[in-house]
């Protein structure tokens, strides 16, 4: 089955048409609309788990802008898993916001943009695609509209996401100029037989691209919209931003990087290794110090980015580097979930994200402390839970791909990292608090325990993961050879 | 014909106005105008790129009719937020927006 378009137009056919059951249904409308929104989620995951596992894949019925292979399939299964669990949570999170029902199919149309970026080979689809995922996200940033911070995060957000989508066409555009096309095989091939004077206009073109995508994949230097955008916007819609719609760029860049990177690979992978180092260290330090617990953990989102680009850096040399950033985008999204929903509930029933209002929060809130302290210790690579071993093969890879002092940088960020995830779950469980305890809602906490049995599952059974990332780096890089 | 060089310089004069305008700006207004300068030298290189190329290509063209699409859709979204803002704040000065601080 082709199951990028099956799964595209599953997700279209319900985000279109779902602003309008008002009109038909009235009051009710806003249930159909929510079962609607999970079911079709609920199928299209099917479909993909299916895909991934299946390893030859059918051809897709475009296969020149969108190819049916398992990196694609596991990519979009990631962000469909998460955009599922985004929008289960938000039945609860959103309730009372007048203009519920779109929200639904912002969600969607966020999904469907993702699922095209994990698929598209040809410039011009990933651009289209870019901007499918880019613009939802801006109105779900500023979704609250009479909150002054969610309407500054979205104002934030979308100037620099608008610069961003602008950098990446400017760059995609002397890519065409040079080679002619928009496809990334016939890029690929007319790079290798390039005259050796064009070689400034790659360079440049590569440089716009990589920023582009960058403010997306929250590198240093691009990283400054991150804080501010997690915390104003409503944390459900930050935990769609930092585990899902980066995952997609970081499938994009994987694209895009696999093509380009035999031109001139050396310096690239050098520039990209010290990007890397500055990313995790920033991202790592500047958490230590946050005072709000969304903003702590968007600095941590960007120390992971950091992790995740090593992936990207050791690509030429080993196998592994692919592997390795597979299997951390999968864990990390999990984690990412899971913890920016943990914090959703406790800033629903609380009001409040600041760290004070973590003290003592296991008494109140037990089941959530529960999960975030485990999706908390998973993000800072505790065995024998997912984050480690994911961690593990990246540092592995890093050492194999010759940059073992990227390895041991990311060794003494995680440590450093450890420090104030710890300190969070210090505050929850050894702390006093004088608040009673709080309802917690069931869906809510049904999608916690879900993600948190994931993140155990995966964590004790760590092969189950890994075996497929590898199958995937396999058959993706015999088609692609760096 | 006017050699491709020239329209080289058009585009890139007008990405360095879309920088200038990013940095050097504060009006929310302004910096939409900024992005959508970018997209246009983005749409002009492409448009000279697909005319020049040794055979006549299409994609040139295709690439800027979708861009326009979307720098429109982009604004469109970008001005709903800056709106909302301006009746929030009375103000679009994006310096004066800075409650969320560390």
């Amino acid at each position: 089955m082709d199951t990028p378009l099956v799964v595209l137009i599953v997700l279209t056919s319900v985000a279109v048409t779902s602003p309008l059951y008002e009109m038909v249904f009235g009051k009710k409308s806003l249930k159909y609309v929510q079962y609607l929104t999970t079911l079709s989620l609920l199928v299209s995951l099917i479909l993909l788990i299916s895909s991934t596992l299946s390893l030859t894949p059918q051809e897709s019925t475009v296969p020149h802008l969108l190819r049916n292979d398992t990196l694609g399939s596991f990519f979009s299964l990631m962000v469909i898993l998460v955009t599922l669990f985004v929008s289960i949570t938000s039945f609860d999170y959103m309730k009372g916001n007048s203009n519920e029902r779109i929200y639904y199919s912002l969600l969607l149309f966020t999904a469907i943009g993702m699922t095209m970026l994990s698929f598209a080979v040809d410039l011009l689809v990933m651009f289209v695609a870019w901007e499918l995922m880019s613009l939802p996200t801006f109105i779900l940033a500023g979704y609250n509209k009479q909150d002054k911070l969610s309407n500054e995060a979205a104002v934030k957000f979308f100037i620099l996401g608008a610069l961003s989508s602008g950098i990446l066409l400017y760059g995609i555009s002397i890519m065409f100029g040079i080679t002619g096309s928009t496809n990334l095989d016939v890029i690929s091939q007319s790079l290798t037989s390039l005259s050796p004077d064009m070689l400034p206009f790659v360079i440049f073109s590569t440089i716009s691209i990589l920023a582009g995508l960058g403010l997306k994949l929250s590198i240093v230097p691009f990283h400054m919209w991150i804080p501010d955008t997690y915390e104003g916007s409503p944390t459900t819609v930050s935990a769609l931003l930092s585990a899902a719609t980066k995952k997609a760029g970081f499938a994009a860049a994987i694209r895009i990087f696999v093509v380009i990177f035999p031109l001139f690979y050396f310096d690239l992978s050098l520039a990209l290794s010290i990007v890397a180092l500055v990313t995790m260290t920033l991202g790592n330090l500047a958490a230590l110090t946050q005072k709000s617990i969304t903003r702590m953990l968007a600095y941590s989102s960007i120390a992971q980015a950091g992790y995740l680009l090593i992936g990207i850096v050791v690509l030429p040399y080993t196998d592994l580097g692919l592997t390795g950033l597979l299997y951390h985008s999968f864990n990390h999204a999990i984690l990412q979930a899971s913890a920016f929903l943990a914090v959703a509930l406790v800033r629903l029933k609380t009001s409040s994200s600041s760290l004070d209002s973590y003290n003592g929060l296991s008494k109140i809130m037990p089941i959530t402390s529960f999960c975030l302290a485990l999706s908390l210790l998973g993000l800072a690579g505790i065995p024998p839970l997912n984050g480690f071993w994911s961690k593990l093969i990246l540092f592995a890879a890093a050492v194999d791909g010759g940059y073992t002092w990227l390895a041991l940088a990311g060794l003494v960020n995680s440590a450093i990292s450890v420090a104030y995830y710890l300190l969070v779950i210090k505050r929850m469980y050894m702390d006093e608090t004088s608040i009673k305890a709080i309802k917690e809602p069931f869906m809510f906490i049904s999608i916690l325990v879900f993600a948190s049995a994931i993140i155990i599952v995966t964590g004790l059974l760590p092969n189950v993961i890994y075996d497929i990332a590898e199958d995937i780096t396999i058959s993706f890089l015999a088609n692609n050879p760096v | 014909m006017e050699p491709l060089i020239n329209y080289f310089i058009v585009s890139a004069a007008l990405l360095c106005v879309g920088i200038y305008g990013l940095i050097a700006k504060r009006n929310a207004i302004r910096l939409l105008f900024a992005v959508e300068i970018i997209i246009n030298a983005a749409i002009i290189n492409f448009v000279a790129f697909a005319r020049y190329h040794d055979t006549p290509l299409i994609t040139g063209q295709t690439f800027s009719l979708f861009a326009i699409a979307l720098a429109a859709t982009e604004a469109a979204v970008g001005l709903a937020i800056i709106v909302q803002a301006f009746r929030l704040n009375n103000d679009i000065d994006v310096l004066e927006l800075k409650k969320l601080r560390g």
